[in-house]
């Protein structure tokens, strides 16, 4: 087939359709000590200790930021054990045995509408940073380097999107949680002082309009606007979502702070609200488990820190007749294969699929061009293929392979089966 | 239960294969078939047996040989070293029981060489794989070669021409090259250029009893540029009882080969449209220096292989550029010289000849120093001067022509 492709089916139904089931109290609950920015930490709690939920537990370092690591539960400091994150690679957690009591640390109180109403960027930025809060879907980037932009914002746009395959938590969060939406949206548009906001959704989600419309009657003191965008693919990644909902092209390179744009994702936003409102890390999460590997799949509150093995037994196990699983932590486009269900929930984790894993006959490459027509950023990934093969460093750069945003489409469309994405990915790092 | 990994993305687009991109190909192309066997008979039938079983054949032998080759070492280096040393190490031998225990080690080596060639066999017979993985049956793309090629081939031509061409195109411009997806040049043109300038003559159309003469349009517009052919414009549509090659005639059948493909979405819709449309701007900017009707625009467009050629031989993607507008600058090119080479030109078969031209650049238009993706303002512009450029030089060419004929 020999076409732009932008569509990529969507296989939500299911799981937009059942309810939320909330699973907040595993017994354990493993907290990550490192993640894949920061590779340091110091822990302030020994073995036997008794901890609050909310407390201060440690300090990630080894990046260009130092993140606090809180207490998801309230009980006891147990062993540190190995597991995997979502960004596939193994990290030290450690464990805290559930109390179920919920103690909250003296720390955690909810600040009245008067003293929020009076802050100052700083003040918030402040708030955000000491919460950990990062971007949910899915970077991880500490949302208080966004937040604390000296640029002058005149736009935030919330990122609603949600445009990868399977994946319904976005989905879910903005049906139960509206207003903490709204509230979110307003604490950012008050700490950059921006004129309006944008809550960008897909268009076919038809129930989330009208939630979002009938909420945003609400808040018509905040001039926000519920952009309906078209269903396809990527169309929730960052540039795509502000040219259209804006109709501002950011280029290639450029931050889009510089184009008086800031974007957050719906969960990060939901996070800034609870970290300035009721002064709280980030403790829950929305998890989507899905895929044909799973004999229930459906949409999970849960604790951070939960054991992905847990979950897995929630949605009554993998299939039975399956030899061989594929796990994806993240979107099954972009998601990373991991290597054993040992999987923890950290606060960017925002799916657990599981595939029946199908063998693909490659073929060889017949040039059809699919790829290239349905680029996003309109590179040529057969060529960055081609030159990545015979190691062609200039070509590589010629063709701007830095560019590509590994959103997988030119692996999905190939006519011959080729893992073209590896390839450009591969061209990436050979150019740094 | 096992947990594997496999890189991201972990979907595929469902109906997206080359299987079904070729086999669209071979389905677009039957009505022609069925017409090239209603027009001539039996002839038609043994054209394209031949032409298809002459490529299939050639290929298949190939890698045959190829991989009896390479596959009985695979995997087994170390012990084929072994051998060798050994075997050495026997030469140089003097003493008979130094030799005895050299010749055992041999044997041992021998036996454990045949083991895994079996043991290998075996896994292989279990692992689903077509039979034999580079010969390109099973995925269509050697019939599409050899159908195209077949119906392109005059209805005179002797069997053994159509052979030695269907051989000589696949090794010089296939198998050499690496086999599917690394050939430079268009088969099927490559094989009917070179009978055409081998065997010259004898690539011909036959008497027909019906028509008047035995020229195919295209060598009429050939000998004398300017002047109406014998032909009406409706015959020229459909086809039926013109002379030309098996395949060709007929430009009902093509178009309808063409939508189909088109909905298909199994070509890319730009090559032909540009194609063509270059063929009959061209063909109307001579019609307005020259004193010929719209016959001729008309019958540049419905004649000889260029319908046949802009559907089914320079879409091919192997040998074309991979971006849009990669593909329509080689679309251009392809009309430009095609329309030159029918005008200017001695040989009848300006599209065969323009689509091998055009492929020996297609590298160069893919060049990542200046290959791109969308038309700027620049391009654009640029491009429409080409474009004027071309036209004018064609218009002041033909007109000279037209005065040296005429005086």
């Amino acid at each position: 087939m020999i076409a732009k492709t932008r569509k990529v089916s969507d296989y939500k139904q299911l799981n937009t359709e059942l309810p939320t089931v909330r699973f907040v109290d595993p017994e354990k609950v493993y907290l990550n000590l490192t993640t894949s920015r920061c590779e340091e930490y110091t822990l302030d709690v020994k073995k036997g200790d008794h901890v609050k939920l909310g407390q201060i537990i440690g300090e990630r370092d080894g990046c260009f930021f130092r993140q606090p690591i809180y207490a998801t539960v309230s009980g006891t400091v147990e062993d540190k054990v190995t597991m995997i994150d979502s960004t596939g690679i193994d990290v030290e957690c450690i464990t805290i045995r559930n109390d179920f009591q919920d103690t909250y640390h003296e720390s955690i109180t909810d600040r009245p509408d008067s003293v929020i109403e009076k802050m100052t960027q700083e003040e918030m930025v402040e708030i955000v940073r000491e919460k950990a809060v990062v971007g949910l879907g899915g970077s991880g980037f500490p949302s208080y380097v966004k937040l604390s932009t000296k640029e002058p914002i005149h736009t935030v746009v919330i990122n609603a999107i949600e445009c990868e395959p399977y994946l319904s938590s976005d989905y879910r969060l903005i049906k139960d949680q509206p207003d903490e939406i709204f509230q979110g949206l307003a604490y950012i548009m008050q700490a950059v002082n921006a004129e309006q906001g944008i809550i960008a959704v897909k268009k076919t989600k038809t129930e989330l309009i009208q939630v979002l419309e009938r909420e945003a009657k609400r808040f018509e003191h905040l001039n926000v606007k519920i952009a309906k965008l078209g269903d396809y693919y990527p169309q929730g990644w960052e540039v795509e979502t502000f040219k259209n909902a804006t109709g501002i092209k950011v280029p290639s390179g450029d931050l889009p702070m510089k184009h008086g744009l800031l974007g957050f994702n719906v969960s990060t936003t939901e996070s800034i609200y609870e970290a300035i409102k009721h002064n709280l890390p980030i403790t829950k999460r929305y998890i989507t488990v899905n895929g044909d590997g799973i004999k229930f799949p459906q949409s999970i509150r849960t604790r951070v820190g939960t054991s992905v093995k847990e979950l897995i037994k929630l949605c009554d196990g993998f299939v039975d007749d399956a030899d061989k699983l594929e796990l994806v932590i993240g979107g099954p486009m972009m998601g990373v294969a991991v290597k054993s269900d040992n999987v923890v929930v950290t606060p960017t984790t925002t799916s657990v699929l599981v595939f029946r894993p199908i063998e693909h006959l490659e073929e060889p490459c017949v040039r059809c061009g699919s790829c290239v027509y349905s680029c996003p950023v309109h590179i040529q990934p057969v060529s960055i293929m081609q030159a990545v093969k015979r190691n062609d460093i200039d070509a590589i750069e010629g063709l701007e392979a830095n560019k590509c945003i590994e959103c997988g489409l030119c692996s999905y469309v190939c006519t011959s089966k080729i893992p073209v994405t590896d390839y450009v990915k591969d061209g990436k790092k050979k150019i740094g | 239960m096992e947990i594997i990994q496999n890189t991201a993305p972990h979907l595929r687009k469902p109906n997206a294969s080359v299987v079904r991109m070729m086999r669209d190909v071979v389905i677009a192309l039957s009505p022609l078939v069925v017409l090239a066997i209603i027009n001539h008979g039996l002839t038609a039938v043994w054209i394209m047996l031949a032409a298809v079983i002459s490529m299939a054949l050639t290929e298949y032998v190939y890698y045959q040989i190829h991989d009896a080759i390479h596959r009985n070492r695979e995997g087994m280096e170390n012990l084929f070293d072994q051998l060798a040393k050994l075997k050495k190490e026997l030469k140089e031998a003097e003493q008979q029981d130094q030799k005895d225990t050299l010749k055992k080690q041999i044997a041992e080596i021998k036996q454990a060489i045949s083991e895994k060639k079996r043991e290998s066999k075996r896994e292989e017979n279990k692992k689903f794989h077509p039979i034999n993985k580079n010969f390109t049956l099973y995925n269509y793309s050697i019939l599409v070669s050899g159908v195209i090629y077949g119906l392109t081939i005059p209805d005179a031509t002797p069997l053994a021409i159509v052979i030695i061409g269907g051989v000589v195109a696949v090794i010089l411009v296939k198998l050499i090259f690496g086999g599917m997806g690394q050939n430079i040049f268009n088969i099927a043109a490559f094989g009917r250029a070179f009978i055409a300038l081998s065997f010259g003559g004898a690539v011909a159309v036959a008497n027909h009893v019906d028509a008047t003469s035995n020229a195919t349009v295209l060598g009429e517009l050939v000998a004398a540029p300017f002047s109406e052919t014998g032909y009406s414009l409706t015959t020229m549509f459909t086809g039926i009882g013109l002379p030309g090659t098996i395949g060709e005639v007929s430009a009902m059948l093509i178009l309808v080969g063409g939508i189909y493909l088109f909905l298909r979405k199994s070509f890319d819709v730009f090559i032909p449209l540009v194609y063509v449309g270059t063929v009959f701007v061209l063909a109307v900017a001579t019609m307005l220096v020259t004193d010929a009707g719209w016959w001729f625009p008309l019958t540049h467009l419905l004649s000889g292989g260029l319908l046949f050629g802009a559907v089914y031989m320079a879409t091919d993607p192997i040998t074309a550029p991979v971006t849009r507008p990669g593909r329509i600058y080689f679309a251009f090119g392809l009309g430009l010289i095609t329309y030159v080479i029918r005008l200017f030109g001695a040989y009848p078969e300006g599209v065969v000849f323009a689509i091998l031209i055009m492929n020996i650049f297609v590298p160069a238009i893919d060049f990542p120093k200046w290959s791109h993706t969308q038309f700027n303002w620049k391009r654009a512009i640029i491009f429409t001067a080409v474009i004027l450029l071309s036209i004018t030089a064609v218009m002041i060419g033909a007109e000279s022509l037209a005065g040296g004929l005429n005086g």
